[in-house]
């Protein structure tokens, strides 16, 4: 029966052909538009963590925007123990983060300064890396290290000194002069043209707030973890106005953006399946509708009616399997070369204006995604053959052999 | 006195067949026949007499409005598609007026079919085979697939596919119809040696009246139902 129904398949060589054809390409444009979706979230993930926000933070809850949390922990230390004893916990950080005025000898500006615990914040994000002109900031110093769009528009040259005024606990301006140090260029004009970087401990003295901070931000090893170790610290911190979350919950929008592309993917996907069900299904009518009298030949010889449907579901598995077999291979080739070569995008711009982000996402596989499909089409095409074969089950042998 | 040691290989009683509720043609009305084991039977009579209509209902291909067919003394009527489909498989043979062998089969292949679905072994149907193609003459035509087989070779191949599981009895609709008259004589002097030699019942059909002269017993059919019984002395 294997070798019939084997034979069944490429009986009709070039329809056979179409037909592995259109689901293996099919398959393969869905594995290829699984991939970038979910390399492209993954990309985006990893730059808006990586280069700001963090997996996990630690800040106070009655805060506005937790991006830029602007309320103030006296004593973050508890938490900070947390998340230094946190075996998940890769690096962490305290952080300030406000906005103050920022002067060079010709210009004034706003600017949203953070302040951070230079050696540690290496680690957690990759801004150190953005750095074209001098270098990252060092603890115990007075530098200062800004994007080259605003040191462009404040007219400052690395060596040079620029004053931070901001509000001090007391109410009273405090103000402080950075030398610049290192400057910047990530091609995103939120981090080139708005953002400073400072020393922490420089901050808390100007800001007259000694061990202060509004965050602390912490890398894990496995970003997976997020939610986890988030709910693990926010229920060992406790009750109080300072509480744990993951990423999620700061880059709303990312998730935001994700859950837009998987419905689209949903879509597409559900297309592709149908044109595949309906090539699949048309193809077995047509083979039936010329096979009757063969049909009416095997139930002669003895074939039962189940037979005959066995048969045919027989050659639709063996058309999809070698179907599945070529949008699979088809579609890793693509998402390997890809995944070498990176793929240009120009979706970079849409995301520069908030995030550093690269116009080539480099390709992944989603396996679990990718199986998904290929045992979708797989399915649809069995499920595409039941009706014809169904109905080549009810044929009565003399009138099958009438057919012409 | 046993029914069973006499009774005939096959027996149709009052068998009507009626097509489409609708237009009421009665093909046959009321055939009384009986077919012994070792026969070498032709079915005779005018287009659209019910020649085609009678083979299928004894071979149960087709179910009879009125009537019933036993073979060996037992109805099978009343069984059901799959005990149908089974007593096809191990009793009877068929061979059709347009050959009808699988397209993507070789010869051999498409000889050893009944043996696939009985379920026998590769290695015994593939002897089987075999021996049924060198019956029929074409044990160098194993490996060819139909469509580089002539006409009559294929009638042949088909032949050694309704003899290969020794069926007690082969059903031949007008085997000869599509082959010139020197290849047709020659298929029935095959089928005849099968007959006289394997000791295989024959029941066919045809209204060419060469092919009748073959025959050892004529059964006439007219307008469905049964003209004459001739039994030849050959
Ligand atoms: N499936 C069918 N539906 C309706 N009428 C049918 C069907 N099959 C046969 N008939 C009718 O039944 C009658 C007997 O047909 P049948 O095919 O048995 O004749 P036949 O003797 O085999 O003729 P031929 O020599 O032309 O093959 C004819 O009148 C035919 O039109
Ligand atoms: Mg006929």
């Amino acid at each position: 029966m294997l070798r019939l129904a084997w034979r069944n398949v490429w009986r009709n060589r070039r329809r056979s052909l179409i037909n592995v054809a259109a689901m293996g390409f099919g398959l393969a444009a869905i594995m290829f538009g699984q991939s970038m979706m979910r390399s492209l979230q993954y990309q985006l993930i990893e730059k808006a963590t990586g280069s700001f926000t963090g997996h996990v933070r630690v800040e106070r809850r009655d805060i506005d925007e937790p991006k830029f949390p602007d309320k103030f922990m006296t004593d973050p230390e508890p938490a900070a123990k947390l998340l230094a004893a946190d075996p998940r916990v890769l690096a962490w950080g305290r952080r300030i983060h406000l906005t103050g005025l920022i002067s060079s000898p010709n210009k004034s500006l706003g600017a949203l300064i953070c302040a951070v615990e230079p050696e540690k914040e290496k680690i957690i994000t990759d801004m150190a890396t953005y750095i074209k002109q001098g270098h990252y900031l060092e603890p115990g110093t007075k530098g200062i290290v800004m994007g080259h769009k605003i040191a462009g528009r404040l007219d400052v040259r690395l060596g040079e000194k620029v004053v931070l005024m901001a509000q001090a606990a007391d109410g009273s301006m405090g103000a402080e002069a950075f030398r610049l140090v290192g400057i910047h260029e990530t091609g995103s004009e939120s981090f080139d043209g708005q953002m400073v970087w400072v020393p922490l401990a420089a901050m808390q003295e100007l800001l007259v707030r000694p061990g202060q901070a509004n965050e602390l931000a912490a890398k894990l090893y496995d970003i997976e973890q997020a939610d986890a170790v988030a709910a693990d610290i926010d229920a060992k911190i406790g009750p109080g106005n300072v509480g744990a979350m993951s990423w999620k919950l700061i880059d709303k929008e990312i998730i935001g953006i994700q859950a837009f592309q998987d419905g689209m993917l949903t879509i597409i996907l559900g297309i592709v399946f149908a044109i595949v069900a309906l090539g699949i299904l048309n193809t077995q009518l047509m083979s039936l509708f010329e096979r009757v009298r063969e049909f009416g030949v095997l139930m002669a010889m003895g074939a039962r009616p189940r037979w005959i449907v066995r048969l045919l579901i027989m050659e639709s598995a063996l058309l999809g399997l070698v179907g599945t077999a070529l949008g699979l291979s088809v579609g890793s080739a693509l998402i390997a070369h890809f995944g070498r070569a990176g793929l240009f995008l120009p979706v970079g711009d849409a995301f520069k204006y908030f995030l550093p982000f690269p116009s080539v996402i480099f390709l992944r596989p989603s396996w679990w995604m990718h199986s998904f499909a290929c045992g979708t089409v797989f399915l649809v095409t069995l499920l595409a053959t039941l009706p014809p074969a169904l109905r080549a089950g009810r044929l009565k042998p003399s009138e099958a052999l009438r057919h012409v | 006195m046993s029914k069973h040691l006499h009774a005939p290989l096959v027996q149709t009683h009052g068998v009507e067949k009626v097509y489409a509720a609708a237009s009421k043609i009665a093909a046959l009305k009321g055939v009384d026949l009986i077919v012994e084991r070792g026969e070498f039977t032709a079915l005779a009579g005018p287009s659209g007499s019910g020649k085609s209509t009678l083979l299928n209902i004894i071979g149960t291909l087709d179910r009879p409005t009125k009537g019933t067919v036993s073979y060996d003394g037992k109805v099978i009527s009343t069984l059901d598609v799959d005990e149908l489909s089974d007593f096809r498989l191990h009793a009877l043979g068929f061979v059709f007026q347009s050959y009808n062998l699988i397209p993507v089969l070789t010869a051999a292949e498409n000889a050893e079919y009944p043996l696939v679905l009985q379920g026998v072994e590769p290695a015994k149907r593939r002897k089987l085979s075999h021996e049924a193609l060198k019956l029929v003459g074409l044990e160098h035509y194993a490996e060819r697939r139909p469509d580089m087989l002539s006409g009559g070779q294929q009638q042949r191949v088909a032949v050694a596919r309704a003899i290969i599981h020794r069926p007690s009895l082969i059903l031949a609709d007008e085997p000869t119809a599509n082959l010139d008259s020197k290849t047709g004589a020659q298929l029935l002097d095959l089928m005849e040696d099968l007959n006289k030699d394997h000791g295989i019942t024959f029941l066919f059909s045809s209204h060419d009246q060469a092919v009748l002269e073959r025959a050892r017993r004529v059964v006439r059919l007219q307008d469905g139902e049964l003209k004459a019984d001739e039994v030849r002395a050959r």
